[in-house]
C-alpha cells in the first residue's frame, strides 16, 4: 500500500450527498438494516423499503433452525480498508485524465457504483506504479432523451434508481432493473454485461445499448452513428460490454428507452415442488409468454421469505393466511417442505396484462401450480433487495454468505441445481463445518434455450479458524460442479478477479489470447491494469 | 460338525477379529418370523419412489431410448410401431420385479440353504454400517468378486439379514430358463443381460437407460461383477468395462453428484461348484443351468462347505477418484444421450476397474487351506503333517508381511488350523498310514484303450486342476514377488543389475498379463515397491545397486519361483505346439481357430503329462491355454485373421520363437522327444529340436 497515494486528496466531492448515505463496511444505506430489538425479535429500521420498520416474528426461529444462529454468539466486528479516489465532472475529464495516466505511467482503475461481487474493484497487491481509483460518481447526468427514436443518453456514473426516477418524471424508462439498481451504474451495467430482472419485456444490457463512449489509452473508441443493427465486421460494441475495465472507461452512454407501462401487476404460482416449477417454467419459455419476469424459488427460499412475513396486526390477515395455508396443503396436499413458489411480475396495459395472466396460469396449472396470490410475488421481489441487509446482519452473528449464478441449457437445469446443492453439502461435510449450511437457489431467468439459476449459500463459521477462505474453498468447488453440469462461468455477475480462473476453460486459449491481443492493442502500457477478466494468470488457484 | 454354540472344533468363533457371524442367531430362532419381520431401511435421499413397471416405462419413455428408436427406424426403414415393440420387448425380458413379498420367500429358502452348506458366514460388520450411512446419501454400486453363484444369494442375504434394501442384480441370461428360479430370482431383484449385443443400438440403449435411471434414481444399490463372469480358476479376472462404463456415465455426465462403489469380497473356504469347474476347465461341457439340475443338487446340501468371509471394502467415490482424470463440463456440447464417454473417462474406466479387483484381492481372507494347496502343488509327492505344519507356518509369515490377511485367530494352533482344513477338503487330499498328505488320484490305467487312458487322465487332472485352484486363491499375493524371484532365481551371473531385473519382470508382466491382474502403465511403480518389500523383508540382497544373485537365493526365491513353473511350462508347451504346426504346410504357418488349437494343445501336453515329460496337470487348462493366446497375440507371436466371419490364429513363426526362447530362459525345459499325436485324424508333429 506503500507505494500508492491519491491525486487529489480528501476531494470534498467524494463526501458529496450520495455516497454519504451509505455503509462504508456493509450492502446498502446507512439507515437501513436487520437488527435484534429488545424482544429479541428481527427488525429491519429505516423507511425505505416495503418491509422497513416492521418485525418479523418468525425469522429468529428460521435463522436458529435453519443455520444454526445463536443469539448469545456474536462474532467481533472486522475492519476493512478504504481506497482514494479520482472523481471526475465528465467525458472530456476522463480523456484528459487518461491521456496524463498514459504519460506518466500511472493505473487507473475505474469505479461506478462499487457493487462488484467478483473482486474487481480490487487492487492488484504486486502493482508497483501509481494506482488511482478513476470516480464516475459525479458523472450522472442524462445528456439528453429523444422521444422520436425512444433513447436516452446519459452519463456512465449515473445510479439506476436515479436514471430510472428521472426518466419516469417525464413517462418512459429503460426498464432495466438488476437486483442491484439502488446502487450500481450505467457505466457498470455496460463494463460488466449486466442483466436486469425484465429483461423479458426490454432486454438485457447488450439489447438496450444503442451507442457507447469508450475512453481508451489509444484514444476514443465508439461509432459514429445511432442505429438499430449494422453489418460492419464484429461489433466493436461487444468489446465493451463486459471488459470489465481492463481496456479503458464507458463514459456516456445511449439506451433504448420505453414509455412507462400503464399497468404493473405481481402475481405468484404455488407447485407441489421444484421440479414441477421448472418444466412450468420452461414450457412458458418456449411458449414465449414469459411475464416481464418470472422467478422460481426452491423450498429452501419459500421457506425463507415466509419467515421475513411481517408481524400483522389484523386478524383479518392472521385468518386469509391461515386459510390459504390450509387451502394449498391440506386440500391441495402440496408438502410444505417440497412446494416451490415462482413470482412474477407483468408489466403492460391492462389488456395485455390480463391475457398474459390468463395464459401464464393456465400452463401452470397443466404443471401442478396454484395461483398463490400477488401478495406473496410481491414479497418475493422484495427478498432480493433486503436479502444482502441480512447478510450483514448474519455477519455479526458469525455466519458467512454469498450468492453466486450461472446460466445452464434447460435439459441440464434441474441436475445442475440439485448437484451443486449437494456438492456445498458434501464440501460443508469435509471441512467440518458443524451447523447445516443454508443452501437455497432460484431460477431467475428464462430463455429459450436455457436459464439463470441463482445460488445462495452461507454457513454458520463457529469452530472455523478462516471462514472467509473456507467460504471462497467451497465456492470455488461449486464452480467446478456447474461447470461439470453444463453450466458457465456467469450469467451477469461476471468474471473479475474471482473466476478467473475458469475463463480459459470457458472461451478456450484461443479466446483468451484473442482478449489478450486486444488488450495489447487498445492499451500497450497496461493502465487499466485492475487485473480482470483475461490478465495476468489464468492458473487455478 | 454344525452345531449351534461356539464349538472350538468350528475353529472359529462367532465374533472374529472384524468379522461377526450372521447365521448363529438364525440357527435358534424363528425361520419364518425372520422372514416376516418388519424391515426398516434406508432410502437414498433424492429417491423418487417408484415401482418396477414405473422404471420400465421411464425407460421407454426416456431421450435415449426414443433417439435409439428413431435411428433404428432410419436404419432399418421399419415401422416405428414394430420398433417400440422391441424395445418393449427388450425391457421386459431384462428388467426386474423386485417385491416385498417375493424377498421374504426368497429370505426364507434361502436362509434354509445357508444353514445347511454353511458352518459360518462372516460379515464385517463396520462395513455395513458405512454402506448404511452411504444408501442415504448416494447411488450405490456394489462390486463382489465372483467365485460361485453364491456369491448374489450371499449378498442379497446379507442386505436382507441387515434391513438394507436389496441390491438389483445384473445377471446373465442363463438364469431366465429356469422355471421357479428365473421367477424368484426376478422377484428378489435380478435383471437380465444378454452375454453379448455389440451393436445392437436397441439393446444397447434399452440396457444403458434401465441401468442409469435406477442409478440416478437411486432406487435400490445395483449390483455388478466387475469380472465379467464367475472366475472358474478362483484368480481374478482381468475386469470388463460394459457394465461400468454404463454404470459411471451418470456422473461423467452430471446427472448425479457422486456414485459410491463398494468392492465386496467373498471367500469361500470351499467353493460349491468345484468339481464342475475343473472339469469345466478342462473342456467338459458345463451342464445348462435348469431347476431340475438344482434339485439334483440337493446331494450338495449334505456336505460342508466351511466358513464364507463376506469383507465390504471401503467406499470409493467416483468424484473422488476421477479428480483431475476426467472433465465433466467435455459433454456440455451435445445433448446427454447422444455423445460417447470422452478418451480420459474411458481411460479412467479401464484404471478404475483394475483398480477394484486389486482392492478385491487386498480384501481377500486367505484360509489355511490354499497355502497346504500351494504347497502341494509344488510337492506332488505329498507332505508329512509334521512338515505342512512347518511350511504353513512359515508360508503364513510371509504371505502376512506381502500384505494378506489369513483367516487364522490367534488362539488357534496351527495343527487345529490344518487338521480342520484337511477335513473340510477330504474329497482332494488324504492322509495316507504314514501321515502323508496326498493328492487323491485314480490309480493310471495301464492297459485300457486310448479313451479310458484320456478319461482317466481328466479324472487325475480334475483334482489337481481343483487343488490349483485353491493355491489360486492365495496366488495374487505372491504373484508380483514371484515375478522378481523367477527372474532372480534364473540368473546365470553373479549379479542381476536393477535393468535387467525390470526388463525380465516386464517380460512376465506382458507374458502373464491374461492369467494376472495387473493396473495399466503401473508396471514400474508395481515392480519398484515389490522390490522394495522383497528387500524389506529379507528375501534378497541388493549390493551396490544390483542384486547379489548367490545371496539371495534362499527358500522364499525359491519356493516364489516354483509358483510360477506351472503357468511357463504351459505356455512353453504352446509355443512349442504352435511352431511346429507351420511345418504342416509347407513352411506357410497354418491358420485354426482359438478353439481348435486350445484342443490340440490340451492333446498335446496329455500325452506329455503320460510320457513323463512334463509334470504339471494344470498345463491341462483350457483358461490357461487361452490366457497363453490372448498374451501371445498381444506379444506379436500369433496373429488373427478373419476369413468368412471366422476368427483364425497363425504364429508368427520368428517373434514367437524369440518369446519362447525368452522362457526358456526362466524354466528348466524338458527336452521335447518327437512326438506323433493321432488327432482327430490329423497327425500333429513336435519335433525335438525347435
Amino acid at each position: 500500500m506503500e507505494t500508492r497515494f491519491c491525486l487529489i486528496q480528501n476531494h470534498p466531492l467524494f463526501l458529496k450527498e450520495g455516497k454519504s448515505l451509505l455503509k462504508w463496511n456493509g450492502w446498502g444505506y446507512k439507515d437501513s438494516k436487520f437488527s435484534i430489538n429488545k424482544d429479541q425479535h428481527v427488525e429491519f429500521t429505516g423507511e425505505r423499503y416495503r418491509l422497513s420498520g416492521s418485525t418479523m416474528p418468525l425469522l429468529r426461529e428460521w435463522m436458529k433452525k435453519t443455520v444454526g444462529i445463536s443469539l448469545e454468539h456474536k462474532s467481533p466486528s472486522q475492519s476493512c480498508t478504504q481506497d482514494l479516489n479520482l472523481v471526475l465532472e465528465n467525458h472530456d475529464d476522463v480523456v484528459k485524465a487518461v491521456e496524463l495516466a498514459v504519460k506518466y505511467n500511472v493505473v487507473i482503475i475505474p469505479f461506478g457504483g462499487g457493487t462488484t461481487v467478483t473482486s474487481s474493484l480490487e487492487c492488484p497487491a504486486f502493482e508497483k506504479r501509481m494506482i488511482v481509483s478513476l470516480d464516475t460518481s459525479q458523472m450522472n447526468h442524462i445528456l439528453w432523451v429523444d422521444e422520436k427514436n425512444l433513447t436516452v443518453r446519459a452519463e456512465c456514473g449515473i445510479i439506476g434508481q436515479d436514471l430510472e426516477r428521472r426518466l419516469e418524471e417525464r413517462g418512459y424508462c429503460t426498464g432495466h432493473e438488476p437486483d442491484s439498481m439502488e446502487f450500481s451504474s450505467l457505466g457498470g451495467w455496460v463494463a460488466t454485461r449486466a442483466s436486469g430482472m425484465k429483461k423479458n419485456i426490454y432486454g438485457n444490457i447488450e439489447d438496450l445499448l444503442v451507442h457507447v463512449r469508450f475512453v481508451t489509452p489509444r484514444g476514443v473508441m465508439e461509432k459514429s452513428c445511432q442505429v438499430p443493427r449494422m453489418s460492419s465486421g464484429p461489433d466493436i460494441h461487444h468489446i465493451i460490454l463486459g471488459s470489465e475495465g481492463t481496456m479503458g472507461v464507458v463514459t456516456e452512454v445511449t439506451l433504448k428507452i420505453r414509455p412507462l407501462p400503464p399497468c404493473k401487476k405481481y402475481g405468484s404460482i404455488v407447485f407441489p415442488s421444484f421440479e414441477n416449477g421448472v418444466s412450468c417454467l420452461r414450457e412458458v419459455a418456449a411458449q414465449r409468454c414469459a411475464p416481464a419476469s418470472i422467478r422460481l424459488m426452491d423450498n429452501e427460499q419459500f421457506q425463507f421469505g415466509a419467515a421475513l412475513k411481517p408481524e400483522s396486526k389484523s386478524m383479518l390477515t392472521n385468518f386469509m393466511d391461515g386459510l390459504k395455508k390450509f387451502y394449498i396443503t391440506k386440500l391441495k396436499g402440496f408438502d410444505p417442505n417440497k412446494l416451490a413458489v415462482a413470482t412474477l411480475l407483468f408489466e403492460g396495459t391492462k389488456e395485455e396484462v390480463a391475457a398474459l395472466e390468463k395464459r401464464v396460469y393456465e400452463i401452470a396449472a397443466k404443471f401442478g401450480g396454484l395461483p398463490g396470490g400477488a401478495d406473496n410475488g410481491e414479497r418475493g421481489y422484495m427478498l432480493t433487495f433486503v436479502i444482502a441487509y441480512l447478510r450483514d446482519l448474519g455477519f455479526e452473528y458469525y455466519i458467512v454468505a454469498e450468492s453466486f449464478e450461472t446460466s445452464v441449457p434447460w435439459d441440464r437445469c434441474l441436475d445442475l441445481c440439485q448437484n451443486v446443492k449437494e456438492r456445498l453439502r458434501r464440501e460443508c461435510k469435509e471441512r467440518r463445518i458443524q451447523f447445516p449450511p443454508y443452501i437455497t437457489c432460484r431460477v431467475t431467468q428464462t430463455y429459450d434455450a436455457g436459464a439463470c439459476v441463482y445460488f445462495y449459500f452461507g454457513f454458520n463459521y463457529r469452530g472455523i479458524s478462516d471462514p472467509v477462505h473456507v467460504y471462497e474453498e467451497i465456492e470455488s468447488c461449486a464452480r467446478d460442479e456447474i461447470l461439470a453440469n453444463g453450466g458457465s462461468i456467469s450469467h451477469h455477475h461476471g468474471v473479475g478477479k474471482i473466476r478467473k480462473q475458469w475463463l480459459k476453460k470457458t472461451v478456450g486459449e484461443l479466446g483468451v489470447g484473442t482478449m489478450k491481443a486486444l488488450k495489447a492493442y487498445i492499451d500497450p502500457q497496461n493502465i487499466f491494469a485492475n487485473n480482470n477478466l483475461m490478465m495476468g494468470n489464468h492458473s487455478k488457484l | 460338525m454344525k452345531s449351534n454354540a461356539d464349538d472350538p472344533k468350528l475353529v472359529s468363533a462367532r465374533h472374529k477379529d472384524v468379522f461377526e457371524d450372521i447365521l448363529e442367531e438364525r440357527r435358534t430362532s424363528s425361520d419364518l418370523r425372520f422372514a416376516a419381520r418388519a424391515r426398516d431401511v434406508p432410502r437414498f435421499r433424492l429417491n423418487k419412489e417408484r415401482p418396477p413397471h414405473k422404471i420400465k416405462e421411464d425407460v421407454l419413455k426416456s431421450d435415449r431410448v426414443q433417439y435409439a428408436i428413431e435411428q433404428v427406424c432410419q436404419d432399418t426403414g421399419l415401422p416405428k410401431a414394430e420398433v417400440i415393440n422391441q424395445a418393449k420387448t427388450i425391457v421386459d425380458e431384462m428388467a426386474h420385479n423386485l417385491r416385498t413379498g417375493a424377498i421374504r420367500v426368497f429370505a426364507f429358502f434361502l436362509m434354509k440353504v445357508l444353514k445347511q452348506l454353511y458352518q459360518r458366514i462372516y460379515v464385517n460388520e463396520e462395513g455395513i454400517e458405512k454402506v448404511r450411512m452411504l444408501i442415504q446419501d448416494y447411488p450405490i454400486l456394489l462390486m463382489p468378486t465372483h467365485r460361485s453363484y453364491m456369491d448374489f444369494l450371499l449378498m442379497s442375504y446379507v442386505f436382507y439379514h441387515y434391513d438394507l434394501p436389496l441390491p438389483v442384480i445384473a445377471a446373465a441370461m442363463d438364469f431366465m430358463g429356469m422355471k421357479f428360479f428365473g421367477w424368484l430370482l426376478r422377484n428378489s431383484g435380478a435383471f437380465y443381460i444378454r452375454r453379448s449385443f455389440g451393436e445392437d443400438t436397441l439393446y444397447w440403449a434399452v440396457f444403458t437407460e434401465y441401468v442409469q435411471t435406477q442409478i440416478c434414481n437411486g432406487d435400490s444399490p445395483i449390483e455388478f461383477y466387475v469380472e465379467g463372469t464367475r472366475s472358474r480358476t478362483s484368480k481374478s479376472y482381468a475386469p470388463k468395462f460394459g457394465m461400468l462404463s454404463a454404470a459411471l456415465e451418470p456422473y461423467f455426465k452430471a446427472h448425479i453428484p457422486d456414485i459410491m462403489v463398494i468392492p465386496v469380497s467373498i471367500s469361500y473356504d470351499r467353493i460349491l461348484e468345484e468339481s464342475l469347474y475343473a472339469y469345466e476347465l478342462l473342456g467338459v461341457p458345463k451342464p445348462k443351468e435348469s431347476t431340475s439340475g438344482l434339485i439334483k443338487a440337493r446331494k450338495v446340501l449334505e456336505e460342508d462347505f466351511g466358513n464364507v468371509h463376506i469383507f465390504f471394502g471401503e467406499p470409493i467415490s467416483i468424484r473422488q477418484f476421477s479428480e483431475g482424470r476426467v472433465d465433466r463440463s467435455k459433454h456440455s456440447l451435445a445433448p446427454r444421450y447422444i455423445v460417447s464417454l470422452t478418451q480420459e473417462e474411458q481411460e479412467m474406466i479401464r484404471v478404475f476397474g483394475h483398480h477394484v479387483v486389486l482392492v478385491h484381492q487386498h480384501n481377500m481372507v486367505i484360509s489355511v487351506w490354499s497355502m497346504v494347496a500351494a504347497i502341494l502343488v509344488q510337492s506332488q509327492q505329498g507332505v508329512t503333517v509334521r512338515q505342512m505344519l512347518r511350511e504353513v507356518e512359515w508360508m503364513k509369515r510371509l504371505a502376512s508381511n506381502l500384505g494378506a490377511y489369513i483367516d487364522w485367530p490367534v488362539n488357534e494352533s496351527a495343527e487345529t488350523m490344518l487338521r480342520a482344513s484337511l477335513a473340510l477338503h477330504h474329497n482332494i487330499i488324504s492322509i495316507n498310514n504314514d501321515d502323508v498328505i496326498q493328492l487323491q488320484v485314480a490309480p493310471p490305467i495301464v492297459r485300457g484303450n486310448a479313451v479310458q487312458q484320456h478319461v482317466a487322465v481328466m479324472q487325475t487332472a480334475a483334482q489337481h486342476v481343483m487343488l490349483s485352484m485353491y493355491r489360486n486363491q492365495i496366488i495374487h499375493v505372491f504373484i508380483r514377488p514371484a515375478m522378481i524371484a523367477l527372474s532372480i532365481n534364473s540368473c546365470r551371473g553373479e549379479e542381476l543389475s536393477l535393468d535387467d531385473l525390470y526388463q525380465k519382470y516386464v517380460f512376465l508382466e506382458n507374458l502373464l498379463c491374461r492369467d494376472f491382474v495387473f493396473v495399466p502403465d503401473n508396471t514400474r511403480k508395481d515392480f519398484e515397491h515389490t522390490l522394495s518389500t522383497l528387500a524389506h523383508i529379507g528375501a534378497l540382497v541388493l549390493e551396490a545397486g544390483a542384486i547379489a544373485v548367490k545371496k539371495s537365493i534362499n527358500k522364499t526365491i525359491s519356493f516364489l519361483s516354483h509358483m510360477l513353473e506351472p503357468f511357463l511350462i504351459g505356455y512353453w508347451v504352446m509355443c512349442q505346439f504352435l511352431l511346429s504346426s507351420r511345418l504342416q504346410v509347407s513352411a506357410k504357418p497354418l491358420a485354426r481357430t482359438q478353439k481348435t488349437l486350445v484342443k490340440e494343445m490340451q492333446a498335446l501336453s496329455a500325452r506329455l503329462l503320460q510320457e513323463g515329460v512334463i509334470h504339471h496337470y494344470e498345463v491341462l487348462s483350457m483358461d490357461m491355454a487361452n490366457n497363453c493366446l490372448h498374451a501371445l497375440y498381444h506379444m506379436g507371436g500369433v496373429s488373427k485373421e478373419k476369413r468368412d466371419g471366422v476368427l483364425y490364429m497363425y504364429p508368427n513363426v520368428a517373434q514367437l520363437s524369440t518369446i519362447t526362447e525368452q522362457i526358456g530362459k526362466y524354466i528348466d525345459v524338458p527336452p521335447l522327444p518327437a512326438v506323433s499325436i493321432d488327432l482327430h485324424t490329423k497327425t500333429i508333429t513336435v519335433n525335438a529340436k525347435l
